[in-house]
């Protein structure tokens, strides 16, 4: 595969490790970080006195990178701000990102290198049911804490005991199809639904959550195969039993495909695609070219429902929009701020209230520790509350829907709604939306 | 019904862009006797040439020559610089050097192109042919890939049946020391059937990619089922290669499309195939003769 790209992903990314320790070096103390009196020690692996090493995996080439690959470039705009302006108690955030090109055998590889050679003090945020799944047993056995898996998977956050080191961060897929399947059974009562299903962890809990609401709705259920690119058979067979509205919990490259298919069997149902599936830019991207100009991306999309548990770049706005574009302006690489990079900066702002929490000089289990007991009040981008406390890892458990709009936006047409896996009841959420802090830097006292 | 039909026109197509991929084995199987798993690295190099050029405004079609020609270089340059040390040695070889060139070209293909995903322009439309007032898995560009790998086929048959060229290129492929002292420029040859085999493979990486999406990996997927097809046809027979290339999209696209859960047991399918011809005829449905070693 492409073994030898992802070793130049891996020169770069050590020489960009290297220059931000010559940059560490340097700089003198910034100040303002929350530093409470004593000495830095290197209190952990990964935890030197004036840095912190985290790690993690993303699918920077290959089928699944369009979109994703932009996340780690979200996470390390928000820690270089962060860094720049006193770090997390004078320490500066080291975030090393590798390529596993969404293949569960390279994850392996990559964490094995950012644990045992980079010795990182956490993984923050790898991307991916499957291909975290290789590696979630080694980080556990190992006690690396391996915070805020980017995969809606229930693997991460259900069962603390057997994971204790795992936290879950977006809103899970069981949850998110649970507030589908309501929708769909409140609006779209007459509507005969068909799913489009990656064929994994991704498209079972979300089928699972759907099937709670419209199950006597449901008259087809298609999966592929990641990396099988025909899914002519698959559209053509939802098509054949007759589905009208189609809700798909597919990845990004796979709403192109399933557009494309669509359109070459004249197949034109309502479109719902789970949140992850859905940027309208990046599939709108995708799709542009095609037809010399004589199909457009955003139009195909028009009318396609899905669902937020963030704000997005549509919404200028927004006070957490408005503060991460400051950021991103001033500390992204190249490139406009997109939902995928908004998405990494809400994860690394979440990152940082967990270090903050976890104490000046923390362990490794500090850090979990402070995360089950004061991540529920933290206050951040996400829409509704975290749902972290010593029987639960899951993230995030709200969703709002909204409908794509021709010129590729999405306008809100249900507020937030929230629930939990197993049969608990969804619930309008009552809370208030959250401002960001003056410098958009959480400011969380230590746990203990 | 119609679904029976959808899945059969979706196979048929996946089919000849398998058979492109299989056609442009074989061509460099008859010319030098080198399976080259290089194939689908120099296939991407092209097709992302020919995108940068369309990116940069230029026609499709005048994209599509300069990628063909580019191809060419590319292959000739390849075996004189790079195999021609390993050429009649041990086969295996030559084997490696094309695993290695196959990393070393996708490699490059991201250093120079960028590893991002992008849509690459098709020729013609992608909405499936009305039949009555249902559409069906036929489109103006799905006859575009069919009618192309059968003329490519065609000429290869006839360049190989019929010219001096190709006789000569055989020749030299099966015994360098006779086609030598019979007065063949074997060096020529094996330049030029490199050359010819990376035009065809251009052509296949092309095809593949209209209407898709490229990244430089993107011919990986269809590499596998390439070489499937190819052996399936017996290697030496590009009408072997379009039979192979058809048996295997429409089987897959069965498997797909009716098998519980069929878009998983794709692969493995493919393998499965694999084994029963190889079983039944060791040398592949079309080999002209069994005691010949692959």
């Amino acid at each position: 595969m492409s073994r030898s790209s992802r070793r130049l992903v891996s020169v770069l990314a050590a020489a960009t490790v290297v220059s931000a320790l010559a940059a560490c070096g340097g700089s003198d103390d910034g100040g303002g970080g929350s530093s409470s009196g004593g000495a830095n020690e290197a209190s952990a692996p990964g935890i030197t006195e004036d840095t912190i090493k985290l790690g993690a995996h993303f699918p920077l080439t290959g089928v699944a990178a369009p979109g994703y690959s932009e996340i780690p470039t979200g996470l390390k705009a928000y820690f270089d701000y962060v860094n720049d302006n006193g770090g997390v108690y004078d320490r500066k955030v080291d975030y090393i990102y590798r390529d596993d090109a969404y293949n569960p055998s390279n994850t392996s590889t990559v964490v094995n290198q950012l644990v045992l050679e980079d010795e990182v003090f956490a993984i923050v945020g790898g991307l991916g049911t499957p291909t975290h799944s290789a590696v979630v047993d080694f980080l556990n056995a190992e006690g690396v804490p391996d915070l805020f898996v980017a995969s809606g998977s229930l693997t991460w956050g259900e069962d603390p005991e057997t994971n204790p080191y795992t936290f879950g961060w977006q809103t899970d897929y069981e949850s998110e199809g649970k507030i589908i399947g309501q929708y769909i059974a409140e609006n779209f009562p007459d509507a005969k639904v068909g799913l489009f299903l990656q064929d994994d962890d991704f498209g079972e809990n979300g089928e699972k959550g759907i099937r709670e609401y419209v199950d006597d709705q449901i008259v087809g259920a298609e999966r592929y195969t990641p990396g099988n690119t025909n899914v002519g058979p698959q559209i053509a067979a939802l098509q054949a039993a007759g589905a009208d509205f189609v809700v798909g919990f597919n990845v990004p490259s796979y709403t192109a495909l399933s557009q494309l298919t669509a359109l070459q069997l004249g197949y034109k149902p309502q479109w719902f695609y789970s949140n992850v599936g859905s940027d309208p830019q990046l599939v709108g991207s995708l799709l542009n070219r095609f037809s010399q100009g004589k199909v457009t991306g955003s139009a195909l999309l028009a009318g396609a429902y899905t669902t937020d548990y963030l704000p997005t770049v549509d919404e200028p706005d927004n006070p957490w929009v408005q503060k991460f574009q400051e950021i991103w302006d001033k500390y992204g690489e190249e490139g406009e701020l997109t939902n995928y990079r908004l998405y990494g900066m809400s994860m690394a702002y979440t990152t940082v209230q967990a270090l903050q929490a976890a104490g000046q000089n923390p362990t490794r289990d500090d850090l979990v520790e402070a995360i089950e007991q004061v991540g529920g009040d933290w206050k951040g981008p996400v829409l509704a509350p975290f749902r972290y406390s010593e029987k639960s890892h899951m993230g995030t458990s709200g969703m709002s829907i909204s409908q794509l709009t021709p010129e590729g936006s999405a306008k809100e047409i249900q507020g937030v709604m929230t629930t939990d896996i197993g049969d608990a009841k969804i619930k309008e959420f009552d809370g208030k939306p959250t401002t960001p802090t003056e410098n958009g830097i959480p400011d969380e006292e230590p746990y203990k | 019904m119609s679904y029976f039909v959808n899945v059969t026109l979706t196979g048929l197509t996946q089919g000849m862009i398998y058979a492109a991929f299989a056609l442009a084995l074989v061509l460099i199987w008859r010319s030098t006797r080198i399976v080259n798993f290089a194939q689908g690295s120099m296939a991407a190099a092209t097709t992302f040439i020919a995108l940068a050029l369309v990116q940069a405004g230029w026609s499709y079609w005048l994209a599509l020559v300069v990628a063909l020609a580019s191809g060419f270089v590319l292959g000739a340059i390849i075996e004189r610089v790079i195999i021609r040390p390993v050429e009649g040695g041990n086969e295996l070889n030559a084997v490696i050097v094309a695993l290695g060139l196959f990393v070393a070209l996708q490699a490059g293909i991201a250093i120079v192109f960028g590893s991002s995903f992008q849509s690459f322009p098709a020729p013609f439309g992608l909405e499936g042919f009305s039949v009555g007032d249902r559409r069906i898995a036929l489109t103006p560009n799905g006859i575009y890939i069919i009618g192309a790998v059968i003329v490519t086929m065609l000429l290869l048959v006839a360049l190989f049946r019929f010219t001096r060229v190709g006789l000569a290129m055989r020749a030299s492929a099966f015994s360098q020391e006779v086609s030598r002292l019979l007065g063949v420029k074997v060096g020529g040859m094996l330049t030029l059937g490199w050359g010819l085999a990376a035009v065809v493979g251009s052509l296949a990486g092309l095809l593949i990619a209209g209407g898709g999406f490229v990244y430089p990996a993107y011919m990986d997927s269809l590499i596998v089922f390439g070489f499937v097809a190819a052996i399936i046809g017996g290697l030496d027979s590009p009408v072997g290669a379009i039979v192979g290339g058809l048996i295997l999209g429409l089987a897959l696209s069965y498997i797909s499309g009716y098998a519980p859960r069929g878009s998983s047991l794709v692969t493995i399918s493919a393998l499965v195939i694999l084994m029963v011809v190889l079983l039944v005829r060791p040398g592949g449905l079309f080999s002209s003769t069994t005691a010949r070693r692959a």
